[in-house]
């Protein structure tokens, strides 16, 4: 009969033991982790690729007319996202970054959010408009002898 | 006078806060040592005592179809006949209620606790605890065996050193102790002891020993229903019986130092108690699975009573 | 004198009782990932009860399917107060990649009060070590209340 892990029992006992301490000590995610996300408002166009690939369906927009074009608002909750980073892949503008913060810890699950607003400016109305008529009307007739007026009809 | 004296054994020393603080403590080293056997850090020592304390402050649900009052007393039962044990138990030198037939009287008073878990677990109505009472049974009948063979071959060493035949007095156990040195150190003995070491596991209910109360196997069997205070008494009640199991091994085959001092003495007993507590028990936890019951049962009938029965032939021979 | 005890002893001993309402199984793993030796929440005081009468927190993981709310409404009905209950992952809190699919009834806060929720998708062991620390406290100031 064989007494298998005495030998490893009765050295660890005497060894320094693997647990990290952390709630004492903070410790850092490895690189490239996915944690939680970052959204830049300023770069952000509204093309709205993000929301339509997002795979837990965790984005969406809140938008408020104001006189200087729309508010809008982008909120990302984490506590719907699966963290696969789709829409900081397809951000044509590299707007949206998942940091390496992982400590998502809340009373209410609504307080994880990330959010960024802007203001998208309705594009410039043009200026009034010059009339212009159109040339063929001030045109005469052509005579026989192939002259043609030359008067653009001012 | 007596009966102030009387009160003091009972309820302080070795009674019920003397037990419970060294019973706890018990086993807290218990978890702490299984841990770094693990490598982890584990609990801290005090650990037990927190949870005793917080589950002192759960509510108590009784299910529907629990016998009430057997449900709400059954843990109570079991407590106070480990503290009547402690009582007859001597430690260094000083035992609250002595005897002629102690031994008699600790054998019964031991089977009292385990048949309280089994009470408890009937009364709870469910079929988990039904499963780990017709355990619980199996695992008493395992080890009643092998404790009455050591217990017969002590009985006889000491009673040869008084010429009685057979005594059941712990007191003269420690007397013929004190005279010849520890029953340990006697060559018919070590096969007792080892036995001894084995049953003090399945007594108390702790791995590989343990199919009584299998935790994730069947949601800790007879205590599945329990909550707040009479768990905590339950919870009391195991911690010490590690303690009286391990005293009890001090006071068969260790017994009878005095250094003069009670107080050192009392600390030496209690140091014994620890290292018992973790070759037997924690050592075992840390490197076994558990064993089924079939598995356990066939063990104790055969191996282990063979080593007591072998102790029982040498001392009656007379090596 | 011996409230005082229990009241500090509560945030010391939580006792964890985990229910899987659907989950991937992704949460789980993490979940006891915390009690191996790397990362030890045994430490803290906690420790797996094997039955829902015996715990003080309930870690829930996964989105509640239709077919496990009722047990799992059952569940939690049976552990004695002071609970807390505590919601691991993003599934439990909005049913994540599953929302909208004929089988998920929806975030678990319909139907119980959640007091902590952990987010990640699977969160790592130390977000899940930090989540539990908290809902300790909060059993603390549910029994201080009491």
């Amino acid at each position: 009969m064989s007494l298998p892990f005495i030998r490893e029992a009765m050295t660890q006992l005497f060894s320094k033991p693997s647990t990290e301490a952390y709630p004492a000590e903070p410790k850092d995610a490895f690189p490239n982790y996915r944690g939680r996300i970052s959204f830049d408002a300023d770069k952000c166009i509204d093309c709205g690729m993000c929301e339509r690939v997002c795979a837990g369906g965790a984005i969406t927009k809140k938008v408020e007319e104001t006189p200087e074009g729309k508010r809008i608002t982008r909120m990302f909750s984490l506590d719907s996202c699966t963290f696969c980073a789709c829409c900081a892949d397809f951000c044509s503008r590299h707007a949206i970054t998942l940091t390496s913060d992982y400590h998502m810890v809340a009373r209410k699950s609504k307080d994880l959010l990330t959010a960024g607003t802007y203001v998208k400016k309705a594009p410039a109305k043009p200026a009034a408009a010059k009339v212009i008529t159109p040339v063929r009307d001030n045109l005469k007739p052509a005579v026989g002898n192939g002259i043609v007026a030359q008067d653009g009809g001012q | 006078m007596k009966l102030l004296m009387n009160l003091v054994y009972i309820l302080i020393f070795p009674g019920l806060l003397f037990s419970s603080v060294f019973g706890l403590w018990l086993a807290g080293i218990d978890r702490k040592i299984l841990a770094r056997m693990q490598k982890r850090v584990g609990p801290p020592v005090m650990q037990p005592t927190y949870d005793f304390f917080k589950l002192m402050g759960k509510e108590t649900i009784i299910p529907d179809n629990a016998a009430r009052s057997t449900f709400l007393l059954a843990p109570y039962i079991g407590l106070a006949s480990l503290i009547v044990t402690v009582l007859f138990i001597p430690i260094a030198g000083i035992q609250a209620f002595g005897g002629v037939a102690d031994i008699v009287v600790i054998l019964y008073l031991l089977t009292i606790p385990s048949l309280a878990i089994m009470f408890g677990g009937s009364a709870s109505g469910s079929p988990f605890a039904g499963v780990g009472v017709s355990r619980t049974m199996v695992a008493i009948m395992s080890y009643e065996l092998p404790l009455i063979l050591i217990m017969l071959a002590v009985g006889r060493l000491a009673g040869r050193g008084f010429d009685m035949g057979i005594t059941f007095s712990l007191e003269k156990i420690a007397q013929y102790q004190a005279a010849n040195g520890p029953n340990l150190f006697c060559w018919s003995m070590i096969p007792a002891a080892v036995a001894m070491l084995f049953v003090i596991p399945c007594e108390v209910g702790a791995q590989p020993f343990d199919v009584g109360e299998a935790e994730t196997e069947i949601c800790e069997g007879p205590l599945v229903e329990y909550s707040g205070t009479p768990l905590a008494i339950f919870k009391l009640s195991h911690a010490i019986k590690m303690f009286v199991m391990t005293l009890l091994f001090t006071a068969l085959f260790l017994g009878g130092i005095s250094t003069g001092m009670l107080w050192l003495d009392v600390v030496i007993v209690l140091g014994i108690c620890a290292v018992v507590t973790l070759v037997c028990m924690t050592l075992a936890h840390a490197i076994t699975a558990r064993l089924k019951v079939e598995q356990m049962f066939r063990l104790f009938w055969t191996v282990i009573a063979g080593l007591a029965l072998l102790s029982l032939i040498l001392v009656w021979i007379g090596i | 004198m011996i409230k005082k005890l229990i009241d500090e002893s509560m945030a010391k001993s939580p006792w964890v009782f985990h229910i899987n309402a659907g989950s991937c199984n992704g949460c789980d793993i993490e979940l006891v990932a915390v009690l191996t030796p790397r990362y030890d929440a045994e430490r803290l005081g906690f420790k797996l009860a094997g039955t829902p009468r015996h715990a003080d927190i309930v870690v829930v993981s996964g989105p509640v399917t239709a077919q496990s709310k009722d047990r799992v409404l059952r569940t939690i009905a049976q552990v004695p107060d002071p609970k807390v209950i505590v919601t691991l992952g993003s599934c439990p809190c909005s049913g994540n990649v599953f929302k909208g699919s004929y089988s998920v009834v929806g975030p678990l806060d319909k139907y119980v009060p959640v007091d902590v929720s952990i987010a990640g998708c699977a969160p790592k062991p130390e977000a899940i070590i930090d989540g539990l620390a908290l809902a300790a406290q909060i059993i603390k100031e549910k029994r201080e209340k009491q």
